[in-house]
This record gives C-alpha cells, structure tokens and sequence, in this order.
C-alpha cells in the first residue's frame, strides 16, 4: 500500500484544488512563453530576412560612384583573408511582409554566372524553373520569398503599376530556388538599364567562408566612413541587438509585473487551500508528526504542484507556438521558434517566486499554529 | 511511567491569568486504566494535554519513565507522541481523503521508516503495520469498511477507526478525551469498552465528564477548577 501521507496521494485525490492551481501555472507559463516567442520572432525574422548577408561582405561607393574601382582594388590588394569573388552588382528593392509590417528587401542584380556562384554560395539549392536571362525582366526568388509574397512561376513580382515593388517593366517569376536563405536575384543587365540608383556595389566573398567574419570586420573598419558603406552581418546582428535593447527592458519589466501578479494571486490561493486543511495539520501535529515533518509534506505537494505546472505550461507553450508556426506564421514564411529556449527561460521565475511565495505562507501558518486549539475545535 | 509534578498551566486572558491546571501532581502507571473526571471547563483535558506534551506546563514539570517532557525538543516530543502515545479526540477527526484503513496506517512508520529508526518491525509487505490495521478494524467490527471513506462512516464507525489509529502498533498510553462526548450511551460504552479490551498492556488515560463511563477504570481522579479534587 502507498504511504497514506505521499505529497501524491493528496494532490491525486484532491483535484478539485490541485488542478485549478496548476492551471493558473500552465497558463502563466503559456503567456510568457508566448509573449516572448512573439517577440523573438522578431529578430528572428530580421536575422533569417537578412540571413544572406552571412555568406558575404557587400560594399557600396559613398557619395562618389567612381570609387567603385578604387574599392575594388583595394578589397583585392589589401583583404586579410584570400578571397573567393568579388562581384558587380546593381541593386533595386522591393517589399517583404512581416508580422511587424512591411519590410525592403534588396533585389540583387548579378550576371548569370554570378547568380550560380551566388546561390551555391549561399548553400546550393535546386531550382524550379531557370535562372532570369540576361537583360531579361525577370526574377529567381527563394522559396521563402515566394512563399512570403504569395508568387509562384510567372507571377509579376516587380511592375510599373506597384509602387512598393516598381519596375518599368512586368518582372516575372522564372525560377524558385529551394533554399532557406531569403533571396530575390535579377539580371544586372536589366537593373542597369531601368534601375536607379546607377551605382556598381561590390559583393565580396572569403574563399574559406569560416573567413567571412574575418574580412566582413576588416572591410568595416577599412572601407567604412566616408569611403563607402558595407553590409556586413555581424553589424546586423549589433544593430538588432540595439534595436531591441529597449523593447526588451521593457519586455523584461512587463514580465516581471506579470509574475508579480501571477505569485499574488497563487499564494492567495494556496493560503485559501492551506487554511481549508488546518484541521489536517492539527490532527496530524496533535498525533505527533513535528512541525518540520508538515511543513516538508506540504512543500513537496507545492513542489510537485508547482514543477508539474511549469512542465506541463512548457509542454502546451510549446503545442501552442508549433499550431500557430504551422497555421498562421509558415504559409506566410513568418519567422517563429517553437524551440526558443528564452521563451521558456524567461517563465522559470514563474514556479519559484510561487514556490518561495507558497513556503513563505506555509511557514507563517505554521509559526503560530497550535493544534490542541484545532483538536478542540477552537480553530476550525 | 508518566509524572505530574506540581504542574500548572495559566493562560493569559487579556491580561488576567487563568488557571487551567493548579499545582497538580499525579502518576500514571504501566497499563494502568485512570480516569479524569470533571466538569466542563474543569481543567481535566489541559491536564491530558500536558500529560502528552501537547502542552507545556507553565510551572512545575511532567515527567515520561524519568524524563522531563520540558528537557526534550519539539521533534522528540513529537516523536514520542507519533510512537509511544495513541489519541481519542472527542471529535472523530479522520483525514477526507483517506480510506478508513488509511485513516488508521497515519502515524505508523513505513518499513523504509523503520529500518531507517531501527524500530522492529515485522511486517515486510507495504506498510509495516498493515496486516495489523485491518486485524484491528475487523476486530472493531470494521472489516468490510476498511476501504471506505469517511463520509461514508457513521460518526460511531469513525470513532472506532479513531480507536484503531489510537492502539496500532502497541502504543504505551492510550490519551482519550471525551470520546463518548458525542456518541449516545450505548454507543460510548461500546467505545469505552473497545479502549480497554483492546489496549493490551498499554496504559489509558481517560478523561470524561460521565462518572459511568469509568466503571472500568483502575483509577479516577477527579478535577475541579484546575485542582485535584479527589482520586478513586
């Protein structure tokens, strides 16, 4: 037979109060998890939207568009690393969705043979359809990016009529590349002719691509000022990070009322539950069990209680963030987690200022407490 | 087994004392059946309080086989009342949730609990006292209610299982105060005399204000606004 006295065996035979309290933890857990999610999925989209930019260094004249050469030259001659290809490029933009909104995203104007490299650059991929003709109207797009902006094979990505996504001309979709990099290519023939600005950037690659960060950190601190502008990945990551300082001290503030909340009112409970059984714990001090001894009981149970809440609060965030990524957030290629481990670390504080509430209570009802009053029928 | 010594126990009543027990001295013998006796308010079950070390006397001391129950902690003496001392409550307190055979396994040692305080123990199988209790709640007429729950039992039935609790494992002293109190007299004779048939060598201390209730007893001692009065 189980031990009558097993924190288990009250909580499993008193669910009418075990299961609202844990309930209240699931639920607290979810929405922090939840918010949190969200949240990360917004740098999230920012670092996998620009995600291309891991796989080289761009460059960009400032002011002056003959300095295009002169940073060629000095990309070639002076690179810490050996490099892989520098590239000409035009580039025009058009606009990505986001759960935040419209974002630019950069149409990237390359010769046929740099758009191979390119794309096996950035991981290789198959394609369906072709790769855009030279001087062509027409775009290779990534999968996400179709996905994102509902275009598929002969669809009008950039037109006259499409002030956000203008083009002269219709710019069709002819190929999809299945990758998970977010790209849009066209011929630079094409850019040059109907695009402004009509500037050359430079796209510039590490022959070893673990030297990437390497020669994107040299370019910055080289090229950068007044020489020319570069688009380097470890400045998106800092610029993000910046970014979000803010949001997240506030997140963080937010957060921190919210399990100030959620503790009050689970210690309220718990005392509401706890009082519900003063008869238990003077019977049982009356037959001799210390004071200690209850009090180790009852943690457990709030222990237990308090753990399988945050495990099972886990588990349906968890359940949530996948039927929502599946449902609302994939068929638009929006970026959410549901493996973010920040999302769940930030519910930790949930169980334990409920447990330290929970031991508080208990111990305060236990100082005072005296059973002969109960065992006499004074206290209950 | 068991000495009062001069004790007295005073309560503070918004600055008034009240004597509840007054410089009272007496001794309880092994397997000894005593009786307390007295009215309402008389102080008798203060007395059994501090007889257990429910209650710690205000002055004077009581003493369990030679020790002061003043010079033990809190835990021993909680431990001494959960293994030496069984309790009748004068409400038939059962825990809700627990069955009636549960109800009476509550304050008996596992057999985990028992290798770990090397208490004997001879049972083996679950609980080291389990064959016992339901041996006990079918000797008390409880046999086939062993797996019922409290709502489930008459307020005479509870009491038995109270009882059950009260003797399993061989307890030193049995303390019952006012068991009968709610129970009609037929009833709270049965009680009495399943206390006494059943206590085996142990001692009982029993406080009541129904002289007949202690017909049985090998002493009684009669208390009277917190002072011995008489002893039988």
């Amino acid at each position: 037979m189980r031990n009558p006295l097993a924190p288990t065996v009250f909580l499993l035979r008193n669910t009418s109060k075990t299961l609202p309290l844990i309930g209240v933890i699931v639920l607290a857990v979810m929405l922090i998890g939840g918010i949190v999610a969200i949240m990360d999925s917004i740098p999230l989209s920012i670092r996998t939207t620009y995600g291309y930019s891991k796989a080289y260094l761009g460059v960009s004249p400032r002011g002056n568009m003959a300095m295009t050469p002169i940073l060629r030259h000095i990309v070639k001659t002076e690179s810490p690393v050996p490099l892989g290809r520098v590239m000409t490029c035009r580039v025009s933009d058009c606009e990505v969705k986001s759960i935040v909104g419209p974002w630019r995203f950069a149409v990237i104007g390359l010769s046929q043979d740099d758009m191979s490299y390119y794309l096996d650059r950035l991981g290789g991929c198959t394609i369906t359809g072709r790769l855009p003709l030279p001087g062509k109207a027409e775009a290779l797009l990534s999968e996400p990016v179709a996905r994102n902006l509902g275009k598929k094979l002969g669809d009008v990505f950039l037109g006259p009529t499409d002030s956000n996504n203008y083009s002269p001309n219709e710019v069709r979709v002819v190929g999809i590349a299945h990758m998970k990099p977010w790209v849009a290519l066209a011929p630079i023939e094409y850019l040059e002719k109907y695009h402004f600005p009509p500037i050359d950037l430079l796209i510039v690659t590490a022959k070893d691509i673990r030297q990437q960060d390497k020669l994107d950190h040299w370019a910055y601190e080289r090229l950068g000022g007044e020489m020319a502008r570069t688009y380097t990945y470890f400045r998106l990551e800092i610029e993000t990070a910046d970014m979000f300082k803010i949001l997240y001290t506030i997140l963080n503030v937010v957060i921190a009322l919210l399990v100030v909340v959620i503790t009050l009112m689970m210690a309220m409970l718990m005392n509401i539950y706890q009082s519900q059984r003063l008869q238990e714990f003077g019977l049982l001090q009356a037959l001799g069990y210390a004071r200690k001894r209850l009090m180790r009981r009852v943690l457990s149970e709030t222990a237990l209680v308090v753990a399988g809440g945050w495990i099972l609060g886990v588990v349906s965030a968890f359940l949530l963030m996948t039927v929502v990524k599946v449902l609302l957030m994939d068929p638009r290629a929006f970026m959410l987690d549901p493996f973010d481990r920040q999302a769940y670390l930030y519910s930790v504080p949930v169980p334990i200022a409920i447990f330290l509430a929970a031991t508080w209570t208990i111990a305060l009802r236990f100082r005072r407490f005296d059973p002969v009053g109960v065992v006499e029928r004074r206290l209950v | 087994m068991i000495e009062v010594r001069n004790a007295s126990l005073v309560y503070d009543d918004h600055g008034r004392q009240v004597f509840a027990c007054h410089d009272l001295t007496l001794e309880l013998k092994d397997g000894e059946f005593l009786g307390i006796l007295g009215p309402s308010g008389s102080g008798k079950s203060s007395l059994l309080y501090l007889m257990c070390g429910l209650k710690t006397p205000t002055s004077g001391e009581v003493a369990y086989r030679g020790r002061t129950l003043s010079s033990m902690s809190e835990d021993e003496r909680a431990e001494l009342r959960l293994r030496q001392f069984g309790f009748v409550f004068q409400y038939p307190y059962l825990l809700g949730y627990l069955s009636a055979l549960e109800n009476v396994l509550v304050g008996t040692p596992t057999n985990g609990e028992a290798k770990k305080s090397g208490i004997s123990s001879p049972w083996t199988n679950g609980w080291a006292t389990e064959p016992a209790a339901r041996e006990l709640l079918t000797g008390l007429g409880l046999g086939d209610k062993l797996h019922r729950m409290p709502f489930e039992l008459s307020g005479g039935e509870k009491q038995r299982v109270c009882i059950a609790r009260a003797l399993l494992g061989g307890r030193e002293v049995v303390f019952a105060d006012e068991p009968t109190a709610n129970l009609d007299h037929v009833n709270g004779v049965a009680v009495v005399e399943t206390l006494v048939a059943n206590r085996g060598s142990g001692s009982l201390v029993m406080v009541t204000h129904d002289p007949t209730m202690l017909e049985k007893a090998d002493r009684v001692v009669t208390i009277s606004d917190g002072r011995l009065a008489a002893s039988l």
